[in-house]
C-alpha cells in the first residue's frame, strides 16, 4: 500500500513525538514501541482501504495524543527499571513517578527518602570521626533539666562542653554498619513495594483508561 | 433522603469502568489463548467476541507491561501487507496465570448470579 506524501508526514509527526516523549527509555525499547505501533497505524490504513489525510487522522486520534501514550509507557519503563535496580537514585526516580500517580506511591516515596536519609546521616558520621574525632559522633550531653541527652554530632564546630563521647571510636564500624543497613532495608522494602504495585496495574488498570460502552 | 449514590449520576457508570477494566487483562490472554496474535487482531477479536471494546491507545501499552512480566513473549513476522507485525503469544506463566484468573472468574460470577437471581425475577 503507497501512502500518499502528507499522509506519511502526519504519521512520521504524530511517531516523532511519542519518540520524543519516551527520551529516557533505552534505545531498543523505543524502537521496538514506535515500530509496533506504525505497524498499527498501517494496518489500520489497509482496513480501512484510504489513504487520505482524515483517514490517518482518525487512526491516530483513536490511539490518543502521542503525550498520553507515552507517559503510560514511560510510567512501565521507569518502575521496571526501579524494580530491578540497586541503585537508590533509579529506585527515587521510579517512586517520584508512582507518587505523581497515588497516595500509596507518596507514602513509599517518603518512607524511602527517610530511609536513604539516616542511612546516609549514619555512613557520613562514620566518615567524619576521623576527621573530627573530638567532636563527631553519638553523645551525652548535660541538659538543663540535670538529666542527660543524646546528641548526634557531624563534628562540625567545636566539641560539647562537658559531653561525654558514647561509642567513642566504635562510631566509625557501627556508622557504616548501621548506615548500610538502613541503605539496604530501604532498597528492598521500596524494590518489593514496587513489585506490588507493577503487577496491580497490570492486573487492574492502565494510567488513563478510555473504554467505551 | 439522598445518599452519596444518589447524588452521584455517574456512580453506575464509573463502577461499571472499573469493572471492565479489572478484566481486560483476563480478556488479552483470553483472546491469545488458542493462537498468537497482533496487536490489531487482539483488539478486533475482543471487540467481536464480547462487548469489550477498548481503547487502542490503552492495549498497546498494557501487551508491553505484560510482556515485561512474562505473561507473553512476542516476535515479529513479514506480513503480506508488506509491513512486519508483532504477534504475541502466551508463555508458560501467562497460560498458568490465565487459567488461574478464569477459575476465579467462572466461581465468582456463578456466586454472584445466585446472589442475583432474585433481582432478575423482580423485573
Amino acid at each position: 500500500m503507497t501512502i500518499p506524501g502528507d499522509s506519511q508526514q502526519r504519521i512520521e509527526a504524530y511517531l516523532g513525538r511519542l519518540r520524543g516523549r519516551l527520551r529516557g527509555m533505552k534505545d531498543d525499547e523505543v524502537r521496538e514501541i514506535v515500530e509496533e505501533l506504525r505497524s498499527h497505524i498501517m494496518d489500520k490504513l489497509v482496513a480501512g482501504g484510504e489513504t487520505t489525510a482524515a483517514a490517518v487522522d482518525a487512526a491516530l486520534g483513536a490511539l490518543g495524543t502521542p503525550e498520553e501514550l507515552a507517559s503510560q509507557y514511560v510510567t512501565d519503563s521507569l518502575l521496571a527499571r526501579a524494580e530491578v535496580s540497586r541503585s537508590p537514585l533509579q529506585i527515587l526516580k521510579g517512586l517520584f513517578r508512582w507518587a505523581s500517580l497515588s497516595v500509596a506511591g507518596f507514602l513509599v516515596l517518603f518512607g524511602a527518602v527517610l530511609g536513604y536519609f539516616f542511612g546516609a546521616v549514619f555512613i557520613l558520621v562514620a566518615l567524619l570521626k576521623p576527621f573530627h574525632p573530638h567532636s563527631a559522633g553519638l553523645w551525652m550531653l548535660p541538659a538543663p533539666s540535670g538529666d542527660f541527652e543524646l546528641s548526634f554530632r557531624l563534628g562540625f564546630g567545636s566539641a560539647p562542653p562537658g559531653g561525654r563521647d558514647v561509642l567513642g571510636w566504635w562510631t566509625v564500624p557501627i556508622g557504616w554498619m548501621v548506615g548500610c543497613g538502613l541503605v539496604m532495608l530501604t532498597t528492598q522494602v521500596a524494590v518489593w513495594c514496587v513489585g506490588q504495585y507493577r503487577r496491580s496495574r497490570a492486573y487492574l488498570k492502565a494510567d488513563r483508561p478510555k473504554l467505551r460502552m | 433522603m439522598k445518599g452519596p449514590a444518589a447524588r452521584d449520576p455517574e456512580a453506575g457508570d464509573k463502577w461499571e469502568v472499573q469493572l471492565r477494566k479489572g478484566c481486560l487483562e483476563l480478556a488479552i490472554l483470553a483472546a491469545l489463548w488458542d493462537e498468537e496474535r497482533y496487536g490489531l487482531e487482539i483488539l478486533r477479536r475482543l471487540e467481536s467476541d464480547s462487548d469489550l471494546i477498548v481503547s487502542e491507545g490503552t492495549v498497546y501499552p498494557l501487551l508491553s507491561r505484560l510482556k515485561a512480566l512474562g505473561m507473553v513473549g512476542s516476535k515479529w513476522v513479514e506480513s503480506d501487507a508488506g509491513h512486519p507485525r508483532k504477534y504475541y503469544a502466551l508463555t508458560p506463566a501467562g497460560k498458568r496465570r490465565a487459567r488461574e484468573m478464569a477459575r476465579i472468574w467462572t466461581q465468582f460470577s456463578s456466586s454472584m448470579s445466585k446472589l442475583l437471581a432474585p433481582l432478575a425475577k423482580g423485573e
